[in-house]
């Protein structure tokens, strides 16, 4: 049976919250969700619309790049469809289904990407606003990621309400959560880690009824993301750990 | 026919242009197809109190951060990205209060410019419902004065006093062109006061008048315009070069010496130093 890397873990169950025939999109500061598409496109048998911060529209990069904003994400697009366009698409509720970046995520699936600590005196202060307060509540499906779990990320109380409305996902290097009746509950874990330790690692209180390990990478999966990270670059840039 | 008047000038004259104080719209995103020569240009001629407006900004807010050029910012998402991570002199100004930040959405920043474009005093965006941006910038909530029910944040006007752009190719009388996205500055372009360009290429006007499509601004709306080749570095400019990473890398040093001999280091000085 393949096994799970962190890395894949996260790439991979990103991948599969793409649906067929919808618009998937992906934005800077997004390495993962960027594979996460380029591994759909490669590996489900189905189409979707992959839309990126490039202005890439089902774009034939000839290469990945390193930055998930990188203009060779536009090659082979058979459009440009910029800034404007997507932010536009995703408000006015045609967006099915964006990745978007956190810093905290809390049991409801709000984020924080502004900063730790008081906003008027931080002791981190991060990157800030981005796409997540208009296409989170906006948008019919956003999915986050942290590639660290702890609960440091996964906190009870937000430290700042970034963006509210809620995740539909969230991937980290030992489970994947999906939300149910407006809260974040547990879909699987990582085969390596178990129930008892997700809990533990994590702020929040959450339900997994129906929970499992999941599933291993299918053979499409794992041959896609060997195919876009040959060399094992992401891999080792991402260094992503289960503990 | 008729005698124009070119509206290149030299690097130096652009900067001498911008004020201190000035706020700036710079176009592009993160490391992509920014303004950057200019940017360090202003650091060069000492320019202060400059305030970036801007929904990514990353290379171009950091190094004037480390400069001491910048006293104010309204941005969306700050980060040197590439794995590079956050902006590390923009963070530490912002936690030493040396910086007043106006923290936005990029789509909320978008809609303040868009209400300058449009020539009203603020414009509707959707989203933002149950954050805590509107709070902390005094947004306003209004409904919908035709009675759909439907409430949505009005976005205060923000004009800039320029728009930089980084544009591909102009022509002497000022027309931009650009490849690939054109990220948020051609609404940059329509919100500022003024816009300033910097251009890796000079193209012959016909080729505009060819293909007109591709022009994201027209010439009327350009005040002055530096050809610089390589101006994007050590970001990119499409297709004509990528990121150079061992320049950004050699940057994110820490240390007395590094801001300077990468100002030194860039296109245009080197150019500077050869003329």
């Amino acid at each position: 049976m393949r096994e799970w890397s962190g890395f894949s873990y996260i790439v991979t169950n990103l991948a599969r919250f793409v649906r067929p025939r919808e618009i998937t999109f992906s934005g800077v500061n997004s390495a993962l969700p960027m594979l996460a598409c380029l591994v759909a496109k490669q590996a489900y048998d189905f189409d979707f619309t992959y839309i990126n911060v490039a202005g890439g529209v089902d774009p034939r990069p000839s290469k990945v790049p390193i930055s998930s904003s990188d203009p060779v994400l536009a090659e082979g697009s058979r459009s440009i469809f910029s800034n404007e366009d997507f932010y536009d698409l995703c408000t006015r509720g045609q967006m099915d289904l964006c990745y978007l970046g956190a810093a905290q995520v809390d049991g409801l699936g709000r984020t924080n990407v502004s900063v730790i600590g008081d906003w008027h005196a931080p002791k981190v202060r991060l990157p800030g606003g981005g796409g997540g307060a208009v296409m989170l509540p906006t948008a019919k499906r956003a999915v986050t990621w942290r590639t660290e779990h702890s609960i440091r990320t996964l906190v009870e109380t937000l430290d700042f309400i970034t963006a509210s409305g809620g995740m539909h996902g969230v991937v980290t290097p030992i489970a994947v959560f999906m939300k149910r009746e407006g809260r974040l509950v547990l879909s699987s874990w990582h085969p390596a880690a178990s129930l008892d330790e997700v809990r533990a690692r994590t702020g929040f209180a959450f339900e997994a009824d129906g929970a499992e390990p999941t599933a291993p990478p299918t053979e499409a999966e794992a041959a896609a993301l060997s195919k876009l990270d040959a060399d094992g670059d992401f891999e080792r840039d991402a260094a992503i750990k289960l503990r | 026919m008729a005698s124009h008047s070119s509206k290149i000038i030299p690097l130096t004259e652009l900067a001498a242009l911008v004020a201190d104080g000035s706020s700036l719209a710079l176009g592009g995103s993160f490391l992509h197809r920014g303004p950057f020569a200019l940017v360090r240009e202003l650091i060069r001629q000492g320019r202060k109190d400059l305030e970036v407006v801007k929904q990514s900004p990353g290379y171009d807010i950091d190094i004037l951060c480390r400069a001491g050029a910048l006293a104010r910012a309204r941005a969306g998402i700050v980060a040197m990205e590439g794995n590079f991570g956050l902006a590390p002199w923009y963070r530490k100004a912002v936690e030493r209060g040396e910086i007043r930040l106006e923290e936005h959405a990029c789509a909320t920043l978008t809609a303040g410019l868009r209400a300058s474009a449009f020539g009203v005093p603020f414009m509707p965006c959707g989203g933002i419902h149950g954050s805590d941006l509107p709070g902390l910038n005094g947004w306003k909530q209004i409904e919908d004065p035709y009675g759909t029910g439907e409430s949505v944040y009005a976005i205060p006007k923000i004009t800039p006093d320029f728009a930089v752009i980084m544009a591909n190719e102009v022509s002497e009388e000022g027309d931009v062109r650009v490849y690939g996205t054109s990220h948020w500055d051609r609404i940059m372009s329509r919100s500022a006061k003024r816009v300033l360009v910097v251009a890796e290429k000079l193209a012959p006007s016909t080729s505009f008048r060819e293909q007109p499509e591709l022009t994201m601004i027209p010439h009327f709306l350009v005040e002055a315009i530096s050809v610089v080749e390589n101006g994007a570095w050590p970001g990119s400019c499409w297709p004509h070069y990528e990121v150079d990473y061992p320049a950004v890398e050699a940057y994110m040093k820490d240390g007395p010496a590094v801001l300077k001999q990468h100002l030194d280091s860039a296109p245009e000085a080197r150019e500077a130093a050869h003329a």
